[in-house]
């Protein structure tokens, strides 16, 4: 190549695959590949295990405990409960999965309406999810001291506002859908137990 | 010994090429100062819990009970002389740095300094904004108190409801599902590693812009100008002046700090306890109160599917909201643009529609603050979303017409 005043070996000829075209080209490339090699590491960081969200492993027979306070892993007495009194519990021996949370509420039996499933109550006692559809907070107890059967479910994080009379039907708040609903029984010895699985879906919908 | 180190490093050229710039001086451009000297405070007490902190959930004895390591090693720290206020401190700081950066942004809109040739650096500091949003996030989680548990489960389900690409992105963020061994680890690497990099990082290039452009100057320097022909800048050098007003302003925030942090408690973590089966009842710091308070007005039943993906109304609130917040913010300076380099801030009584829009916009996110209150001034979701709407519109159509009539009486009646 010859050199002409003004112009460099690359620009003369502006045809073709020019020297600049060439390891621009080559640059490219290299960072493409480089780049998508690193793409195999976000497989490793982000990890595939699949079984998000909640997964409840209580059976039928279970023994209802509870939860929090200083009678933590204790058998709940069904005797120790008033009308308008609520408990979080869990089924006995089965604490380490949150999915197991349940909210066991006291009520006066005549209380129930649709679309509660009468048939999963026993002498007033019934029992939802305590995991909020919303965003996953556990549900508190707001308790009615004049006319206990007022109380209801809240969920402190967003306030959603559940019925617990009606089925936990979403009363007020961003929740989409009602807490689901167990079966529980009252057993001879006065301790409670749970009779069926969950009637819907727990834990956020998302 | 000056000398010595003059002849190795020039120091003098130095001072004379880069200490002696010049600062244009306004109160208000201190504000930036209070985020950047508060984020210097973070790093020093973060070193600090850093060097005693243990990012682990494994179960250990705490006074007889088994509690997260983590949760123990706050424990330890704040039993520790003075362990409670660096940990204070550091909590405060995250506020008022926070606080500090929407304070610089919202001067800036209203001198409307972000302007060409400035757009390059309003974008720079809405990166910061946002980063400085996801280091408060991750620190949320590492005293792994019942509060941290919460607050970052309901993180997670946001993250969880991008549509389409949700489950990816929560367990890259998470390291798997949430509550699990892997995430405090993770977040305690983001938290003290990655972010705060980020950060520094977006920091230099923030003040290398700003020392390259130089910064925008009071608009009563340009009549100082033209009455002395002079084409420079007005201000005062970087050193000494601007530096020993920096040094004072820095000790008197830090003396702030400390004031305020010894007597107002925040984030008590033995009050809220190791995680527990019940969620105590709280509220996010208050930067997490807007979309907070949004996640609290979007009814329910608001749910649907577009392409395949599940648009439920966290993603409304927590994913489509916040984006089109920054979205906005971004559009400012490529709407609102200038065809010659602007140098002088200007005058916010003087631009009627941005200046409307500055407070409409202010309103409403306050608006929206205040429905994160609505279970404590028992006000039905509904009924706040028309107060919201109505205090929006109402700030717009008055700030608006004030500022026209203001301009009209000004200009002897001409239309601006």
């Amino acid at each position: 190549m010859v050199n002409e005043p003004g112009k460099t070996p690359d620009t003369m000829d502006k045809k073709g695959i020019t020297r600049r075209k060439f390891i621009l080209g080559t640059i490219l490339v290299a960072i493409a590949g480089a780049l998508g090699s690193l793409f195999s590491l976000l497989k490793v960081l982000a990890p595939s295990k699949k079984g998000s969200g909640y997964v409840s492993t209580i059976s039928p027979g279970d023994v209802l405990v509870y939860a929090t306070g200083s009678k933590i892993g204790m058998e709940i007495k069904a005797s120790s409960m008033n009308a308008g009194d609520a408990e979080l519990v869990y089924p006995k021996g089965k604490s380490s999965n949150p999915a197991n949370l349940v909210q066991v509420i006291k009520l006066s039996e005549q209380d129930f309406k649709a679309p509660t499933n009468v048939q999963l109550t026993d002498k007033g006692f019934v029992a939802y999810s305590a995991i909020c559809t919303h965003l996953g907070c556990t549900v508190s107890w707001v308790k009615n001291q004049n006319s206990p059967d007022a109380s209801y479910t809240e969920c402190f994080c967003h306030n959603s506002i559940f019925n617990p009379s009606r089925g936990d039907l979403v009363e007020g708040g961003p929740a989409p859908i009602p807490l689901a609903q167990i079966g529980v029984r009252v057993n001879n010895d006065d301790t409670l137990s749970f009779t069926s699985d969950f009637t819907g879906p727990i834990g956020p919908q998302v | 010994m000056f000398k010595w180190f003059d002849e190795r490093l020039e120091l003098k050229k130095f001072k004379e090429k880069f200490l002696s710039k010049t600062f244009p001086t306004h109160p208000t451009f201190l504000i930036g100062e209070i985020a950047l000297f508060s984020f210097i405070t973070l790093v020093v007490t973060g070193i600090f819990l850093g060097l005693l902190y243990e990012p682990s959930t494994k179960m250990v004895s705490l006074f007889g009970a088994m509690v997260p390591a983590a949760y123990a090693s706050v424990v330890r720290i704040d039993l520790l002389p003075m362990g409670m206020l660096i940990r204070r401190i550091h909590h405060w700081s995250a506020m008022i740095m926070i606080a500090a950066i929407l304070a610089h942004l919202m001067r800036v809109y209203f001198t409307s300094a972000y302007r060409n040739p400035r757009e390059i650096n309003w974008f720079v500091g809405l990166g910061l904004f946002g980063i400085s949003l996801f280091a408060a996030f991750t620190g949320y989680l590492l005293p792994y108190s019942n509060f941290s548990v919460t607050a970052t489960s309901i993180g997670y389900y946001i993250a969880k409801s991008v549509p389409w690409i949700g489950n990816w992105i929560s367990t890259l963020l998470f390291a798997g599902d949430f509550p699990s061994n892997a995430t405090v680890p993770r977040f305690f690497f983001l938290h003290v590693m990655f972010i705060p990099f980020l950060l520094v990082s977006l920091i230099v290039l923030h003040m290398v812009i700003l020392v390259k452009q130089k910064h925008t100057e009071p608009a009563v320097n340009r009549t100082k100008k033209e009455s002395q022909n002079g084409k420079r800048l007005i201000g005062i050098p970087i050193w000494p002046e601007q530096a020993i007003i920096s040094i004072a302003f820095y000790f008197f925030l830090l003396f702030v700090i400390v004031l305020i942090a010894t007597y107002i408690p925040l984030n008590p973590i033995e009050s809220y306890g190791p995680p527990a089966a019940g969620t105590p009842v709280m509220r996010p710091d208050w930067y997490f109160l807007i979309v907070y308070g949004f996640l609290k007005l979007i009814p329910g039943d608001l749910s649907f599917s577009i392409f395949g993906g599940k648009i439920t109304p966290e993603t409304i609130g927590g994913v489509i909201f916040p984006t089109f917040l920054i979205l906005v913010f971004a559009l400012i300076p490529l709407l609102d643009r200038a065809k010659q380099p602007q140098h002088y801030i200007s005058n916010p009584l003087h631009r009627p529609f941005m200046t409307a829009l500055g407070i409409t916009g202010g309103v409403f996110l306050t608006m929206l603050i205040v429905s994160g209150y609505i279970d404590v001034l028992k006000i039905a979701p509904k009924t706040m979303i028309l107060y919201v709407v109505l205090a929006t519109a109402a700030a717009g159509a008055v700030s608006y017409s004030l500022l026209r009539v203001y301009n009209r009486n000004k200009n002897g009646g001409k239309n601006v």
